[in-house]
């Protein structure tokens, strides 16, 4: 059995950062064991020693350079990923705007009728429905971006979280060039945010990018192994956007149900927006310790599922 | 020792029933799958010496380019000890891995970066890798429209470009007319000499013996015989002309 302790390379290792890197390997090994173990019988698989890497190694894990480019490497999968999505279409990077600019326009003409005593009905609408696009369009790209780039998994050994993240990257430049354009219809109708609501604004941003980071993190490695997480995954946001509060107002839920409605993440990110962009009453600190709480354990159930699976991607491409 | 291995093993379990989604895994969850289990690796040992350069034979399904997938890290070992003490260039899968939407520009960009060059690095060596795989004037060209034998020589261009202190290098020469193969060589050679470790994998006996001083023979997972680069190829030859027999 592995023992982690025990290991001679591992006790040699100079520095934290080796050692660190010596344990995740070492971790990796002990993982694949527990794997095969639980599937077949403990016992058929016996690791003589982890894997560990030398003490005077730059580079701690194989294979990888140990002067590698994160951001570099990251900026390239943006660019390249943000050409192959809008070159050849007729326009561009404007047809992402026109999806959830279309359902708004559907969904306005009918629910204005159905809310009319609703203030800001239209800029309640479309600020969540561009927020939800984005919810929906990065956890389903992120969903499937190992497997899509599994042409590059096979051939280096590099970071592989930076193809997760990259992926994430075009649906966030949509919503942020809508924020923008919501942002400066505020403006010209006299109603320009304060500097604090939008710097609110720009944290939710945030904690929605990482929640979304966290849950892509998660599937990608899992999809690779259940091919059918993005048709379940699909039908589940097509849902989530008639549980989220976008097109009723949550006001016309019992307050018993409100709870339930902000499980589901877009939910809150959506309410607290629309609370200090367009009410200018932000939402108490409470609520925003719950959210900042909330991105935590999601980003820590990302990444802890992440590691568990993430070694194993490229045997299952 | 840059890279010592020891005791590799590796084995692939092969599903009576292959469940790939939710839906097959709860339909089957009564049913019950046995395992094949398909040792690949088996007990392999490895040495690498700084500047070195290992030739590795073997019939197809031997193990090699799984071995070369665990050195470099993309695959986990099941069990053995690995100590990797220099930065990995793999030079794997070439002939594979082109994003067929994007110009060799981009593309070059891409797998340079990925492949541990910075970005200034990669945008400098663009131009120098451009005229290595002879592509220049198709560099605003999409990918899909090369042919496999441009793409490939793209591939090498980007390799060799990005090279780091171990070169891991899966059929070398094997891609490109007569010239091409020649100017492979020389920039191997160049490599070599500029004190480059390299793990060689190749069924060509010719390259084994000109390029490498020392080789392994794998066969069913297992060393089959650890030699001189001559010694090594014939005994690959004779092994492979005594499969063909059978």
């Amino acid at each position: 059995m592995l023992q982690r302790r025990a290991h001679p390379a591992e006790r040699a290792l100079g520095s934290m950062r080796h050692r660190r890197a010596a344990i995740m390997l070492g971790r990796e090994v002990g993982r694949a064991q527990r794997q095969r173990g639980r599937a077949r019988g403990a016992g058929e698989v016996q690791i003589d020693s982890a894997i560990a890497a030398a003490p005077r190694s730059r580079a701690a894990t194989p294979g990888a350079a140990h002067d590698f480019d994160v951001a570099g490497a990251l900026w390239t999968l943006v660019r390249t990923d943000f050409k192959v999505r809008y070159h050849g279409t007729v326009m561009g990077f404007v047809w992402a705007m026109l999806k959830p600019l279309a359902m708004f326009v559907v969904l306005m003409s009918v629910f204005t009728f159905v809310f009319p005593s609703q203030d800001d009905y239209a800029l309640r609408l479309v600020l969540g429905l561009f927020l939800y696009d984005y919810f929906q369009e990065a956890t389903k790209t992120g969903l499937v971006s190992l497997h899509a780039k599994g042409y590059l998994i096979g051939r280096s050994h590099f970071p592989r979280w930076l193809l997760v993240v990259a992926s994430t990257a075009n649906p966030l430049l949509v919503v942020l060039t809508a924020s923008g354009a919501i942002l400066a219809c505020l403006a010209v109708t006299g109603r320009t945010p304060a500097p604090l609501a939008l710097a609110l604004f720009l944290l939710y941003l945030l904690l929605f990018s990482a929640i979304v980071i966290a849950f892509s993190l998660a599937s990608s490695v899992l999809f690779v192994r259940y091919r059918d997480l993005n048709q379940i995954w699909e039908v589940a946001v097509q849902a989530g956007l008639f549980v989220a509060p976008i097109i009723y107002p949550i006001d016309v839920l019992p307050e018993r149900y409100h709870r339930l409605v902000y499980l589901w993440p877009p939910s809150s990110v959506i309410e607290f927006s629309r609370a200090v962009l367009l009410d200018g009453a932000p939402p108490s600190l409470r609520a925003h310790l719950c959210l900042v709480a909330a991105t935590a354990a999601s980003l820590a159930a990302g990444i802890a599922v992440y590691r568990r699976f993430g070694p194993g991607v490229p045997e299952h491409l | 020792m840059l890279i010592e291995a020891h005791g590799l093993r590796k084995a692939f379990w092969i599903p009576s029933e292959e469940r790939r989604t939710i839906r097959e895994h709860l339909f089957g969850a009564l049913r019950r799958r046995s395992f094949e289990r398909v040792q690949v690796l088996d007990d392999v040992d490895l040495e690498l010496d700084a500047g070195e350069t290992l030739g590795i034979m073997g019939r197809n399904g031997s193990g090699k380019t799984t071995l070369l997938k665990i050195l470099c890290g993309i695959y986990r070992a099941d069990a053995g000890e690995l100590a990797v003490r220099a930065p990995i260039t793999p030079l794997l899968e070439l002939g594979i891995g082109w994003n067929p939407e994007l110009d060799a520009v981009d593309n070059v960009l891409l797998m340079g970066t990925i492949m541990g060059m910075s970005l200034a690095e990669a945008r400098r060596a663009v131009p120098e890798i451009l005229d290595f795989a002879q592509v220049e004037r198709f560099a605003n060209l999409e990918l899909k429209h090369y042919s496999s034998g441009m793409a490939a020589r793209l591939a090498y261009a980007v390799a060799f470009r990005a090279v780091r202190e171990v070169l891991v290098i899966d059929e070398i020469f094997a891609v490109g007319d007569v010239g091409f193969k020649a100017r492979c060589e020389a920039r191997y050679r160049e490599l070599s000499a500029a004190g480059h470790t390299t793990l060689l994998v190749s069924h060509d006996p010719r390259t084994i013996e000109a390029f490498c001083p020392r080789a392994l023979l794998l066969d069913s997972g297992r060393i089959a015989l650890a030699g001189s680069g001559a010694e090594v190829a014939s005994a690959y030859v004779e092994l492979a002309q005594r499969a063909s027999a059978a």
